[in-house]
């Protein structure tokens, strides 16, 4: 039961509470840039879930085994090597590196595979998934994992990864759909000349953030509902 | 060995081996999951225009291009591209442009806003489909609006509102058909233009004689008269004619004027580019100031009243 609500609360604070574009501003672009239809902006949301959960899994595996502190990798070669086991070695620095390659490799070889086997699918993705390649709300999710993974004790297990990275996509198709479908509305409104395109739409962008601002501190309750609901 | 020396020796090895197996894996599934693409596909959506009109009755260029390649349809449907692209993309194909002649936009109306009777004051949005909704904007219940719902749907700038009457520039019309499509009352159609100039019926009214009188000055009022003088070329569609353009030939210049000065309402217009000695006539006419291009957002076209 702990792990469960440990699972549910991670979703709930990524999807909602933490939510990526909303309080991390990560992802930005496509969230200005495709939220002109609702059916677009859903679907660019629903690309960037599937990506996300993809790279964020893939990326779990090389920072669990490569690069985190104490990983076994390093801690084998250091050990062949003759080296003293009271030191550590250390290969958070290519975490960068290491993730964009995974994440662009990843959405090549969806891409091809989903050409082949779902052309439906690939036509409706079509424009979105190269795009998606340079979406820093994927970095950021594989990031934040990372930031979990310092702790040898208590490192993330994959999934809780995986949670984060569903909660991290669904927040963020949230957030452009509901973005869109405002934006939608405002194509309608006597909106004053020099805050027409952009600037509307950053307002707009500042206030749902601030909306969102009201979840703040709302995990400590779900906490308690959820352990005496789950006892 | 030093801690320095195997972490560098570790990443370089982590990276190169990374990027060598990943190089591998997307080169394999590039060969396995390969699409045979049909290679006229991309020399035909090179020869078309681009433009995206969906005159060709397909989504975009490339799904006419698509279709082409198929061999689901034919040629020379592109309208912006006209004869040069039908014969590139025959060339491509392998066969044989057919004779066609480019399709216009005519407006079926001809009344301005003075000859239109029973209009009532209409302060509501300033479009044309508002305008359908409500009863009474004007006695006629077939004709133009002219509030411009196909000056705005235009892409090529040839349609436009002139004196309540919407007016096709045929030195731009490309006959992609998109105000046909907006027009709320169906009176835009794409005529087959054999000649820069073509006979057009100039009313859509299908009401009877003493109601057509009563809300238009100068609408057409079902005598038949074009019928009797051209019974071939003229047939009556309810209490319209209709011209039957198979039949239609622009050399027969005596015969089309037959008709033209049969009708008691002068309801048949040539419509198209000017003849040169119809440019002559008007000479000496001053003309009327040159509109100037006016930028504007998709935002400014809707104008609210109230």
């Amino acid at each position: 039961m702990e792990t469960l609500t440990g699972l549910i609360l991670i979703f709930i604070s990524a999807a909602l509470i933490n939510n990526f574009v909303l309080h991390y501003f990560v992802g930005i672009c496509p969230f200005l840039g495709v939220s002109r239809r609702v059916d677009t902006a859903f679907g660019m949301g629903c690309a960037v879930t599937f990506v996300i959960s993809i790279s964020t899994m893939l990326n779990w595996m090389f920072t669990s085994f490569i690069l985190r502190p104490g990983a076994p990798l390093p801690a084998w070669v250091w050990r062949t090597a003759g080296g003293n086991p009271q030191t550590q070695l250390d290969l958070s620095v290519l975490s960068y590196i290491i993730y964009i390659f995974v994440i662009a490799s990843s959405v090549q070889f969806v891409e091809m595979y989903v050409r082949k086997f779902s052309p439906p699918l690939y036509k409706s993705f079509g424009v979105f998934l190269p795009l998606i390649t340079t979406n820093c709300a994927i970095l950021f999710a594989s990031l934040e994992v990372l930031k979990h993974m310092q702790d040898p004790a208590n490192l993330w297990s994959l999934p809780q990864a995986l949670t984060l990275a569903l909660g991290g996509g669904i927040g963020f198709t949230l957030a452009i759909s509901l973005m869109a479908g405002i934006r939608e509305e405002l194509d309608l409104c006597d909106v004053p000349r020099p805050l027409r395109g952009a600037g509307i739409a950053l307002i707009v962008a500042g206030i749902m953030a601030m909306a969102f601002m009201g979840f703040t501190g709302v995990e400590k309750g779900v906490e308690t509902a959820l352990t005496s609901l789950l006892r | 060995m030093s801690l320095a020396l195997v972490a560098l020796a570790l990443a370089a090895s982590v990276l190169a081996i990374l990027a060598v197996a990943m190089g591998y894996v997307l080169g394999w599934a590039n060969r396995k999951f390969h699409v045979a693409v049909d290679p006229h596909v991309e020399l035909l959506q090179a020869a078309l225009p681009g433009a995206n009109c969906g005159g060709c009755g397909y989504i975009g260029c490339s799904e006419y291009a698509a279709a082409l390649a198929e061999g689901n349809t034919t040629v020379g449907l592109c309208a912006p591209g006209g004869g040069s692209c039908a014969q590139k993309l025959a060339d491509i194909l392998g066969v044989e442009v057919q004779e066609s002649c480019p399709y216009r936009a005519v407006v079926h109306c001809s009344a301005h806003t003075h000859q239109r009777l029973q209009r009532a004051g209409y302060e509501g949005e300033r479009t044309c489909v508002s305008a359908n909704l409500v009863a009474g904007v004007q006695g006629c219940t077939y004709g133009c609006l002219g509030l411009g719902d196909c000056a705005r749907a235009c892409q090529y700038a040839a349609a436009r509102i002139v004196d309540g009457l919407s007016t096709i520039d045929y030195d731009r019309c490309v006959g992609c058909g998109a105000c046909s499509r907006t027009c709320p009352r169906n009176i835009i159609t794409l005529v087959p233009f054999k000649a820069e100039r073509m006979m057009v019926v100039a009313c859509s009214n299908q009401d009877t004689a003493a109601d057509v009188r009563a809300v238009c000055e100068v609408g057409c009022i079902g005598c038949k008269a074009c019928v009797r003088v051209a019974p071939e070329l003229i047939s009556m569609d309810g209490a319209l004619p209709a011209i039957n353009y198979d039949h239609y030939n622009p050399e027969e210049a005596e015969a089309l004027e037959s008709v033209l000065e049969k009708c008691p309402r002068k309801r048949y217009l040539f419509v198209g580019k000017p003849t040169p000695e119809d440019l002559a006539a008007v000479e000496h006419e001053e003309l009327p100031e040159a509109v100037t291009a006016d930028f504007k957002t998709t935002v400014d076209d809707t104008e609210w009243r109230g």
